[in-house]
């Protein structure tokens, strides 16, 4: 444990009845960072924020905040707000009283409350609809009276189960830009849980990603999207074309791998030394090849297959090929380049990268 | 917002326009015309005679019954809704899926009994040789004149709505939005707390039906007063029968009828507008 650890969650696992929703779970959260757990649902990230929380009890493990055990510690005697997908925000009060709420609880007299609330709204920019009822505000105002809400107590750490997914695209890269300066200019923790890669990747220090209960990766974004580790990671990302085979020769500069697209030249992966004959799996960025229709120069690698079709990705498209084996394989390129090319659903088409375009999943 | 009455909103709707004219609006008008009637020899005669009106509200007798049925109801909405709600509470947080459709079937069985043979078997309960003096009597104390008193009457009340009062508060209670509960607990409001400052007001609208329909079925009951109170003071109920029977006084009686409905409309009118009264603007 480093001395910067402010949350560590110790083989901590969850079991609802014979479901096992966090399995083992071993996690350091530094103090201060935005760290952003990110997976399908039913993954876990939720479960393990709740269990942070005191929402849930962990079935097995130790969770300790600021080195001190919290498993059996109740949630309203834990200083870890949260704020809801939905809010939760109480329609029975007005904005101010929402704010004062948890201070109220702790039986802050009435002065302190109120110039504490009153800096609060003032922060969040909120202090003109401090006596409206929160029903009737927008969705971003409700935001900040659920941020105003939980940070009211001036916590050290801030949890964010999705609160962004029910904004439309434009009010929701506000919101993010409103929540990265909050969290560096508070200097506090935020965990923020979400299914979504752009607001991930986005805010966040660390990423965490989670499948099936368990940890995938953990990682700042770039490496993660540079150097997924695990299959699950790579297709998670949804932007990786994954190749999977034997090793077949192994030099100083490449590594040989053989699969049933073809044999392809490897940058070797310190975290995963290969020797002739390891199982071996590789992925390359959709961006990061090369679409011809004629044979490219020789030494790249290189195969062929045909087109399926073509999907819009605002300023870029995603060509969707299947080569030999029915490999399916996706190559992003601007319109620009595209407009070069014979893309006809059934045309064949050259696709080539380079050694040191291809990244070896040492998780697999 | 108001929307505009649609051909098939009027026409769903048409059975219970046309049977509430015919038998609340059309008898109510009727009841209007006949508290302005005379009684001339033991019979009545349509007539515009103010008489009956200020005859009736002039009498001491009147108010005291009015002041006491008023009363007696009122305690009773408050006495069943504070006993009704750990009841409700308990049914709706506490009791898994299974356990809580069987509570709500029993919650529905007395009301497969008579409330007035409900009653009677409370007098064998609670009269002075009764079973619960007798059990008093066995540890030296009593006995105690529970029957013919107030005490009676609430008991009675109680056994008239509090299954109803349970339902109606566990309907509002199952809808209480649970996460509106942990964001509560997670800003540092203990269990207890939380029931009284989150789950109190969100459910609050059906906790204030609740009350104004124990309320309502009190207000105008006639067969806890009677049997389990004895009659004297007399409540409003009572005195209607009263007045019916001494010289066919029917208009006198329409008098307290409509002083009731005008009564039960108005705390039913200031108990909705309570209900759904918004914080802030």
């Amino acid at each position: 444990m480093t001395d910067q650890a402010l949350v560590v969650f110790d083989g901590v696992a969850k079991r609802f009845g014979n479901f096992v929703a966090v399995e083992k779970l071993n996690l350091e959260i530094r103090k201060g960072e935005f760290l952003a757990i990110m997976g399908s649902s039913g993954c876990g990230k939720t479960t393990t924020l709740r269990m942070l929380a005191g929402l849930e009890a962990p079935s097995e493990g130790e969770i300790r905040l600021d080195g001190k055990r919290i498993n059996d510690l109740p949630t309203w005697n834990r200083d870890t707000p949260m704020v809801w997908q939905s809010l939760a925000l109480f329609p029975f009060l007005t904005v101010r009283e929402n704010v004062e709420f948890s201070l109220r609880m702790r039986g802050a007299d009435k002065a302190a409350r109120r110039r504490r609330v009153d800096k609060w709204l003032e922060r969040m920019q909120i202090t003109e609809f401090a006596d409206r009822n929160v029903a009737h505000l927008s969705g971003g105002q409700r935001q900040r009276v659920a941020l105003a809400r939980s940070l009211v107590t001036e916590p050290q750490i801030l949890l964010l189960d999705e609160p962004l997914s029910a904004l439309d695209a434009h009010l929701k890269v506000r919101m993010q830009s409103v929540l990265s300066n909050l969290q560096r200019e508070l200097g506090i923790t935020f965990v923020y849980v979400t299914h979504s890669q752009s607001e991930a990747f986005s805010m966040a220090d660390r990423v965490v990603i989670m499948s099936r209960g368990r940890i995938e990766q953990i990682g700042n974004p770039q490496e993660i999207y540079r150097a997924p580790r695990t299959k699950f990671v790579a297709e998670f990302l949804g932007s990786s074309n994954i190749f999977a085979g034997e090793v077949s020769n192994v030099s100083e500069a490449a590594v040989k791998i053989s699969t049933p697209a073809g044999e392809f030249d490897v940058v070797p992966n310190a975290a995963k030394p290969l020797s002739k004959g390891n199982k071996a799996t590789f992925v390359v960025s959709d961006d990061r090849l090369h679409l011809s229709n004629r044979p490219p120069e020789d030494r790249l690698n290189r195969l062929q297959a045909s087109v399926v079709g073509e999907e819009f990705v605002g300023a870029t498209a995603v060509i969707h090929l299947e080569g030999a084996e029915r490999i399916e394989i996706k190559v992003q390129k601007s319109h620009d380049e595209l407009e070069q090319l014979n893309l006809e659903p059934g045309a064949q088409v050259w696709v080539s990268w380079r050694p040191d375009a291809t990244h070896i999943l040492p998780g697999e | 917002m108001r929307k505009s009455i649609t051909f098939y909103g009027l026409t769903f709707s048409l059975p219970m326009l046309v049977w509430q004219a015919l038998f609340f609006l059309a008898p109510l008008l009727f009841l209007i015309a006949l508290s302005f009637w005379s009684v001339r020899n033991f019979r009545m005669e349509p007539d515009f005679n103010p008489d009956n009106w200020t005859r009736m509200l002039g009498r001491a007798v009147f108010w005291q019954a009015y002041l006491r049925t008023f009363l007696l109801s009122a305690s009773a909405a408050v006495i069943t809704s504070i006993l009704a709600f750990p009841c409700a509470y308990a049914i709706a947080f506490k009791l898994s899926e299974t356990a809580r459709r069987w509570a709500i079937f029993l919650m529905v069985i007395p009301f497969f009994t008579s409330y007035l043979v409900r009653v009677y078997s409370w007098q064998i309960f609670l009269s002075d040789n009764g079973i619960f003096n007798a059990l008093f009597a066995q540890v030296g104390i009593g006995p105690f004149g529970m029957l013919n008193s107030s005490f009676g009457v609430m008991i009675g009340y109680l056994t008239l709505s509090f299954p109803l009062v349970v339902l109606l508060q566990l309907f509002s209670l199952v809808f209480v939005d649970k996460t509106l509960i942990e964001a509560a607990h997670n800003l540092h409001c203990g269990r207890l707390r939380t029931v009284f400052e989150v789950i109190v007001p969100s459910a609050k609208v059906g906790l204030v039906i609740a009350a104004l329909f124990c309320f309502i079925l009190t207000f105008g009951d006639f067969v806890s007063p009677l049997y389990l109170g004895g009659g004297d003071p007399p409540t409003l109920s009572i005195l209607i029968t009263d007045t019916t029977k001494s010289g066919q006084q029917w208009p006198r009686a329409a008098v307290i009828a409509l002083t009731m409905i005008a009564t039960l409309l108005a705390v039913a009118f200031a108990a909705v507008s309570f209900a759904y009264r918004e914080r802030g603007r």
